[in-house]
């Protein structure tokens, strides 16, 4: 499995540790862990936080009637939950798919000659959560973002005036910043990208491309 | 009803099976955990939801976010997968307290979710991450992790402890944390890294 060299802060990891990350942000994180040990060790120890709080939560006395009706319902038959293996990490069928490299049956939207877009939905209206797919050697057009951006390589790979990022690698741009990502050559790249404002393009020809990038999040 | 009561009274004679002694180190709850994974033990469960029930309603009711009733129906939720899923429960990999935490989180989740009508196919246990079983270095890094954690919990200054509860234990992202204690966001993620260096966390990933 490939080694990350580019992560998430810190800050992500407790916040996915604490739940309070938003569905389409948490996924990605995930899916950053499913590439990368070290995060999620780190993450780990992030949890364990949440239960050394809990043990020191000052206790609410809870209804003895309560615990009479847990006890009744012990042997209700256990929801039907599917068990994924382990390198899915239990993520459900698509994204699951996704992460494992199966990118078909996806419906891919064409932008440019070098950029399709597959918009999938999390349920989160705040997020736009999409698969970007670059042509090897193909550019993106210059862009800057309104809202924050965060990255995820899961195939080929991509350079920008920053650096250069391969599979199971975590970019996160905050509004403004301006980028022109190139996929490196040899393969296609496919990222997992999660937007929480659409993306503007700002070279001067690309500008009619706008209006087709609106946010898709549903 | 009658025979679960049956059952506590048992209990409360013999000696319970979950103290026999393992020669490596754990804790009460870890130990009751595994007991009733292995045995369904309806009174080492007992035990466990006089211990935990509690504490899962106060973190329910962090925030003020739910109802009195949401929070007991948070509890018989949380209670239920603790006794479906305790089999899978491995006390060398994580605390019986931080198990619990993440099964309390992803329904508390869920919950909100249900109660706001947000459509998602995506449940918070499907995008929790497992603690996993690599290397027995790993594990272990983890475990000795957790019991320092514990240790210096109720070390860390007030400010911090404060911004942990509100992260953790209330739910708010860092800046609805910031926004309710009326703090420059940058404030509360240096709290947040002062109090990670307390209880040192080891969080180096280059």
């Amino acid at each position: 499995m490939a080694m990350a060299n580019h992560h998430p802060s810190n800050d992500f990891l407790m916040e996915h540790a604490a739940g309070t990350l938003p569905v389409a942000q948490a996924a990605c994180i995930s899916a950053h862990m499913n590439y990368c040990d070290r995060c999620r060790r780190a993450h780990d120890q992030m949890q364990n936080i949440g239960g050394a709080m809990l043990e020191r939560m000052q206790p609410v006395p809870v209804a003895e009637s309560v615990l009479e009706v847990v006890l009744a319902r012990l042997n209700d038959p256990e929801p039907l939950r599917h068990q994924t293996a382990k390198a899915a990490v239990a993520l459900p069928a698509l994204l699951s798919r996704i992460i494992n490299g199966d990118f078909s049956q996806l419906v891919w939207k064409r932008i440019t000659r070098s950029l399709s877009i597959s918009y999938l939905s999390t349920g989160d209206r705040d997020y736009e959560f999409a698969l970007y797919r670059i042509a090897a050697g193909g550019r993106i057009p210059e862009h800057r973002h309104s809202g924050s951006e965060m990255t995820l390589v899961l195939e080929g790979g991509f350079s920008d005036s920053k650096g250069s990022y391969h599979p199971g690698d975590f970019i996160y741009r905050v509004a403004d910043e301006k980028h022109a990502p190139v996929a490196l050559d040899g393969e296609d790249c496919i990222c997992l990208a999660v937007l929480d404002a659409p993306l503007r393009f700002t070279g001067w020809n690309y500008r009619w491309l706008n209006p087709f990038l609106q946010l898709r999040a549903s | 009803m009658v025979e679960e009561k049956s059952d506590n009274e048992v209990s409360a004679q013999r000696t319970p099976a979950w103290t026999v002694p393992t020669g490596r180190r754990t804790d009460e709850w870890s130990e009751c955990l595994v007991h009733i994974g292995k045995s369904q033990d309806r009174a080492a469960f007992t035990r466990f939801f006089r211990h935990f029930a509690p504490l899962i309603k106060a973190f329910a009711l962090a925030g003020s976010s739910l109802s009195a009733t949401h929070a007991d129906e948070l509890v018989q939720e949380v209670m239920l997968k603790v006794w479906q899923k305790a089999g899978g429960f491995n006390p060398e990999k994580a605390a019986a307290s931080t198990w619990i935490y993440t099964i309390a989180r992803n329904c508390r989740t869920d919950m909100f979710r249900r109660l706001q009508k947000f459509d998602t196919q995506l449940a918070a246990e499907d995008l929790s991450i497992e603690v996993e079983g690599e290397e027995p270095f790993a594990v272990l890094h983890n475990r000795r992790g957790s019991d320092r954690v514990r240790d210096l919990m109720g070390q860390l200054p007030p400010d911090q402890a404060q911004i942990l509860a509100k992260v953790y234990m209330e739910g708010k992202s860092h800046s609805e944390a910031a926004l309710e204690l009326d703090l420059p966001l940058g404030t509360v993620k240096s709290r947040v890294r002062l109090a990670i260096q307390k209880l040192q966390v080891q969080m180096d990933r280059q």
